[in-house]
């Protein structure tokens, strides 16, 4: 299990049992906002469990973002998991930039394009990147392409756009399973951290310490280095909707 | 010809430059600025990414809404599904963005919200102010919900109509006006220089026979054929055009090659074989279901509902599941653990499974006595059940009895009957001490086998649970085992955990029993629901819940009129019983009643499937002209290809007329193409399949202005356009100035699409006990319904109008979900028996045959139409393979061209199982040749663990000729053939003919005649 997670949950501090979750028509908590130095930190919880391999978050992040014909900022990797003795069985595997604590694609940027943002994003300044890829190659997720159209560093940005103004990240809002789940990792009332504290969750990577914001519930220990987008039972055909390594997921 | 082709081949690739320039515009760009220095993106931090539809101030909550951004709530029509959604619209380029769900609608959201709410808060509760942060109400659009809007801007819509030029199929075009196609459709005449063509005036005779000496087929109107896709909330409409005006009988829709075994499966059981009622399982509060040929989260109807609901259910709630299935598909879940498990089975043979466990559950003494002793729905109720069943009622078996297969009666044993014998008066009987009595508000003995006395002498009686119990125990469960491929102790253990949760224990299946045995294994699957008795409890199954009608409301009837007729005869498709043909009487009267020239299937709804038959064979009867309604049959029918070309024929069927938004393979082969709207240019009313508990109305109108081009009156072309302006130039009744009575009588005009659905809405938002509110100005302007509002305040009353307006700001109307139960039991509870024997399967001849069927569920092995086994005419030792079909997560069979569904599973391979790919040399991604009697196909293949032994399964919605993967020329503009569309490889196309049918029929199922895609006899090789 990953101890990363384990440092947060001792950081952030528990709440009772019973507290009340969030309230319909506030924009966060009773307890983050009677606190004046509360910063929201964004996270996601993938609910393996959940998610049904629809993608609709795959699709609607395209719509959202203009996602170029070959690349992919969010995309659900569908395996067939055979292990000894054990039925063959299905497992969907939601995948997208982990918004690391510690982003190994960040120190590589020879422009500083390359940022964490004030809630946690790790975000690109197209006005300032070169289209150098660096931090293509240094992510450990592949979760970094060079987008065709405008030629600099693409990726998610936890829909930066979105949930500045109140909204929810395009891929969560659609999520038919309701596998993604999004908030306020600081916020000991958001459903993130009650999902934390419940569940026992893991992260893909975990000996790469980037302190990624993407934790999954239910990740299979076989799946947490696949990362890059081979779908073990969709072989490409043309090779046009299959990932290679610096295109994207 | 070859000049032809070499002229075609020039103009397509200049057409390709026209027509598809832009991403050719955008290299040559970036070609001239240099490698680094690509489009400058809207934002820095954000790129092109869509400006939010609203923002919400994080200190006050209050939300203000991007003023160049409309949100609508509306329906989508990606799948049958058709689940309400919310689309964002940019106003100035009357473009969709994005969508996703309606938090009102129940199709899109769970739990969904109080209808009550306003479009405010509905706004609200999606975003991050919600309830849970916004993921407590959540409402979603799935992967191809989230990508079909580009459907709407696809460039190879057709949006003039389109005249053939040379001869049907030819992928040549000429557009026409539309006052042109009126005149030609209506009027006839010599329209393609082959000579003269009766239009639809003509063949409009609603006296001469359509068939000389067969006065039981109905006049000639019923020469005039409308095949539909589905009921997209558009087909009262068409269908009040096609019988109430013009007279014809003759529609039908896709289910027949859709889902249709299981349905008429399902409706043999609960006594309805046209509407066919079907029941889901209630999942959140279900302990264990077992699912057979559907595959809940991975496809079906309601998808994303049933998704929803098994993924909460497997994780934090209580249900354990199995999906029996040939191949491994999403509705299993890994990280899920023994929650979700998969069992594989042979194509084909689930009623072996189902017999098995049926066997099993009455030798182990764990069928719900307390609940099939109750013969009555007095009896039911005493008893405190919410359902009953006939499983006490006695069945007449004596060989040769003219009734025989039917149940004994009142009047049988002389008992004095106030009306009809055998009408609902005349009572059913059960067993007693003293002999058959009527059936009271008592239980009945369960199982009774003997010889009972009645007016006319002895006569051999068993109950329909001793029938079902013989049934069962005509095969041993090890032969039910080798049969459907799974070990005896994996039905056992099956068996035990369906019998071990009291009610909340359930079998659920769908299009996965499109076999040739389908019919009787989806009886028999669900029969295993009536054994447990679960039926309208409360985590047992549950029907839908019903919806608020748009058709016959407080408001307006659209449901007659003056001056209506009624339409006369049989149908096209044979689904009535061939006794009451003249073809019977004649050939009764010359000594051999049996075999007819043709298949009927008296227990089965509208037939696609046959009616193709019919058409080429003109047996019953021909048509003079078809009308395809944004349907596809020539995609959809497995077998189909061996008579396309007999449809070709102008001689055979002389009018084909499509009208659909696109030219898909089917609208491909006729005359005159209407163009139509799409997704969210549209008008309609929708009501749940199945799997809402409560009463729900998804609404659909226009948001976003039509793309098609407007007619002379300035409306634009389609559908609605097209059935008015026919029935005006025909002066049929019902249309025109004087065509839809109000609640006093009074008559309204039906010129233009908004008569007819803004009365609807009217309809929807006045019934029951409450209407729903005024919308208020800003429901309106938030949902811009704004955008419609002159045409409501033009056509509707004062006091209507803001009602029907709430209907298309809220997206529909939808009972609120608290309603879903009373107590433990549901609310909407189904109130007919279940039909333990059907005496209406149980007593017909197959007219092919005129030998029986037996009227309970049993393992019946594939027939063709002549009564021989299916097996015996292609053993397995030449044909080892079972071919299948399954449904995609994201294609189906009409979404192509929404190309964002390409990027992620860019074509269908072959899928085979490791063991026969070994047997054959075949390696992962070897190019392989699979046959079937039907045919033949190429493609890749795939080899997993997750499928069952000997079977190739082929996942549906590729292999397209239709939707631009052809060339097609239009004028003298070629629109040219884009190789993506046409990716993969298509099971129909191997699909089988009936050998044993004298006229050319596809291989259907004898009893519901459905199509065969589960299960095809098959060889494979490596090429």
């Amino acid at each position: 299990m990953d101890t990363n997670r384990r440092g947060f949950l001792g950081a952030m501090g528990r709440v009772s049992i019973g507290a009340a979750a969030t309230v319909a028509g506030a924009g966060q908590s009773a307890t983050a906002a009677t606190d004046p130095d509360h910063r929201t930190h964004w996270g996601m919880v993938v609910d393996l469990r959940k998610c049904i391999g629809c993608q609709a978050c795959t699709v609607a992040c395209i719509m959202e973002n203009d996602v170029p014909e070959d690349a992919f900022r969010t995309h659900v990797s569908v395996y067939e998991l055979v292990k000894d003795g054990q039925d063959p069985a299905m497992v969907m595997l939601p995948r997208l930039c982990n918004h690391c604590d510690n982003p190994p694609c960040l120190p590589v940027c020879p422009v500083e394009a390359t940022f964490k943002a004030e809630n946690g994003e790790v975000l690109v300044d197209a006005s300032k990147c070169v289209g150098c890829a660096y931090c293509v190659q240094a992510c450990p997720y592949d979760a970094r392409f060079i987008n065709h159209e405008t030629q600099v560093a693409d990726k998610c940005t936890f829909c930066f756009h979105r949930t500045s103004v109140g909204l929810l990240p395009a891929c969560v809002e659609t999520c038919v399973g309701g596998a993604r789940n999004f908030g306020d990792l600081n916020d000991p009332d958001s459903e993130v951290s009650r999902m934390l504290r419940e569940n026992e969750v893991s992260v893909l990577r975990p000996e790469m310490h980037t302190n990624p914001n993407v934790y999954y519930i239910g990740l299979d220990e076989v799946l947490d280095g696949r990362v890059a987008g081979e779908a073990a039972y969709r072989p490409p055909l043309t090779g046009e909707a299959q990932a290679t390594h610096g295109e994207g997921l | 010809m070859s000049t032809r082709r070499n002229i075609l081949k020039g103009a397509a690739a200049a057409g390709a430059l026209g027509t598809f320039g832009a991403g050719y515009a955008e290299t040559l760009k970036k070609l001239a600025k240099g490698k680094w220095s690509g489009e400058v993106p809207n934002a820095a931090l954000t790129g092109n990414s869509l400006t939010p539809e609203y923002v919400i101030d994080p200190d006050t909550g209050d939300l203000a809404m991007n003023p160049d951004i409309a949100m609508s709530y509306t329906m989508c029509i990606g799948c049958t599904t058709m689940c309400g959604v919310r689309v964002k619209v940019d106003k100035a380029q009357n473009k969709v963005l994005r969508v996703t769900g309606n938090p009102y609608s129940p199709m899109s959201t769970d739990p969904f919200i109080p209808y009550e709410a306003s479009v405010k808060d509905s706004f609200l509760a999606m975003a991050q102010t919600g309830k849970g942060d916004g993921l407590t109400n959540r409402s979603t659009a799935c992967g191809r919900g989230n990508a079909v809007l580009q459907q709407v801007d696809n460039p190879r819509r057709v949006l003039k109509p389109l005249k053939r030029v040379g001869p049907r199929g030819s992928g040549k075009w000429q557009t026409i006006s539309f006052e042109q196609l009126i005149e030609e459709v209506v009027e006839g005449g010599d329209l393609f220089g082959e000579g003269r063509v009766a239009g639809l005036r003509e063949i409009r005779d609603l006296k001469t026979p359509i068939k000389n000496g067969a006065p039981e087929l109905g006049p000639r109107a019923n020469g005039l054929v409308v095949m539909n896709c589905v009921d997209d909330g558009r087909d009262n409409l068409l269908l009040r055009w096609l019988k109430q005006s013009y007279g014809s009988t003759n529609f039908t829709r896709h289910g027949s090659y859709c889902g249709g075994a299981y349905r008429s499966g399902s409706g043999a059981m609960f006594g309805d074989f046209k509407k066919m009622p079907h029941a889901k399982p209630d999942f959140l509060e279900a302990e264990f279901v077992m699912f057979v040929g559907t595959a809940p989260g991975n496809a079906g109807n309601p998808f994303k509902r049933v998704g929803n609901l098994i993924a909460k259910a497997r994780s934090d709630g209580k249900l354990d599941y199995v999906v029996v299935d040939p191949v491994l598909n999403n509705a299993q879940n890994g990280p899920s653990g023994d929650r979700s498990r998969w069992v594989p089975i042979k194509p084909g043979t689930d009623g072996a499974l189902a017999m098995a466990i049926i066997g099993w559950m009455f030798d182990h003494d764990r069928i719900n006595h307390a609940y099939l002793a109750q013969p009555s729905a007095a009896a039911a109720e005493a008893a405190g059940e919410p359902s009953w069943t006939n499983a006490t009622h006695l069945v007449i078996v004596e060989e040769g009895h003219p009734r025989y297969g039917r149940f004994l009666r009142g009047s049988d044993i002389g008992l004095a009957v106030e009306g009809d014998a055998y009408s609902d008066v005349d009572p059913f009987l059960i067993a007693s001490e003293a002999g058959p009595v009527p059936v009271g508000a008592e239980a009945a003995p369960l199982f009774f086998d003997g010889v009972v006395a009645t007016a006319k002498g002895p006569v051999a009686v068993k109950t329909s649970l001793t029938l079902l119990r013989e049934a069962a125990a005509s095969r041993t469960l090890m032969e039910y085992s080798e049969a459907c491929g799974i070990p005896v102790e994996t039905i056992e253990g099956l068996a035990t955990e369906l019998t071990s949760h009291g009610r909340k224990a359930a079998v659920n299946s769908h299009g996965g029993m499109m076999s040739g045995s389908g019919f009787y294994n989806a009886y028999a699957l669900m029969m295993i629901n009536t054994l447990i008795g679960n039926l309208n409890w409360k985590g047992g199954t549950m029907i839908a819940g019903g919806w608020f009608p748009d058709n016959k409301g407080p408001a307006y009837d659209l449901a007659k009129f003056p001056g209506m007729v009624t339409p006369k005869g049989l149908p096209i498709g044979r689904n009535v019983p061939y006794e009451k043909t003249s073809e019977f009487k004649a050939k009764k009267a010359a000594g051999q009643a049996y075999p007819a020239d043709g298949p009927w299937y008296p227990n089965a709804p509208g037939l696609a499937t046959e009616w193709i038959s019919s058409m080429v064979n003109h047996y019953p009867y021909g048509a003079e002209a078809l009308i395809f309604r944004n349907t596809n049959p020539i995609y959809g029918v497995p077998g189909i290809s061996h008579v396309v070309d007999r449809l070709k024929d102008p001689k055979v069927v002389p009018l084909i007329i499509s009208v659909d938004p696109f030219i898909n393979e089917s609208s491909a082969i006729s005359d005159y193409i209407v163009p139509d709207s799409v997704m969210y240019e549209t008008w309609g009313f929708t009501k749940p399949w199945g799997g809402v508990a409560t009463k729900a109305t998804t609404a659909r109108w226009p948001v976003i202005e039509p793309k098609m081009e407007k007619n002379a009156e300035g409306q634009r072309v389609g559908l609605e356009t097209f059935l008015i302006a026919t029935a005006k130039r025909m002066d049929l009744p019902g249309f025109g100035d004087q065509a839809i009575p109000d609640a006093d009588g009074t008559l309204h005009p039906l010129n233009r699409a908004e008569d007819w659905y803004l009365r609807g809405a009217a309809n929807v938002a006045m019934i029951g006990k409450t209407p729903v509110p005024e919308a208020t100005d800003e429901d309106l302007e938030l949902s811009n319904v704004a955008r419609i509002r002159a045409d409501l305040e033009a056509v509707l009353k004062p006091e209507e109008w803001r009602r029907a307006a709430t209907i298309y700001a809220k997206g529909g109307r939808y009972e609120n979900i608290e309603r879903s139960y009373q107590g433990d039991k549901a609310t909407y509870a189904f109130g007919a028996p279940m039909l333990v024997w059907n005496e209406g399967l149980g007593s017909f001849r197959r007219a092919t045959t005129g030998t029986r069927m037996p009227g309970s569920p049993t393992w019946f092995e594939a027939e063709f139409a002549d009564g021989s086994k299916v097996a015996d005419h292609y053993p397995a030792a030449d044909w080892p393979v079972k071919v299948m079909s399954f449904k995609s997560p994201l294609q189906n069979s009409y979404s192509v061209g929404a190309k964002a569904l390409l990027r992620i599973i860019a074509s269908n391979p072959v899928v085979l199982g490791r063991a026969l790919a070994e047997a054959h040399g075949i390696a992962n991604g070897d190019m392989v040749r699979l046959t079937t009697p039907g045919g033949s196909l190429e493609s890749v293949a795939v080899v997993r663990d997750g499928i069952a032994p000997d079977t190739v399964a082929i996942e549906h919605g590729y292999g397209h000729k239709g939707f631009g993967a052809q060339d097609i020329m239009i004028d003298d503009d070629i629109w040219p053939a884009d190789p993506r569309l046409a990716t993969g490889v298509l099971l129909n196309d191997m699909g089988m003919v009936d050998p044993t049918r004298a006229n050319t029929g596809v291989w259907v199922d004898p009893v519901s005649g459905t199509a065969v895609r589960q299960g095809l006899p098959a060889r494979i090789e490596r090429i």
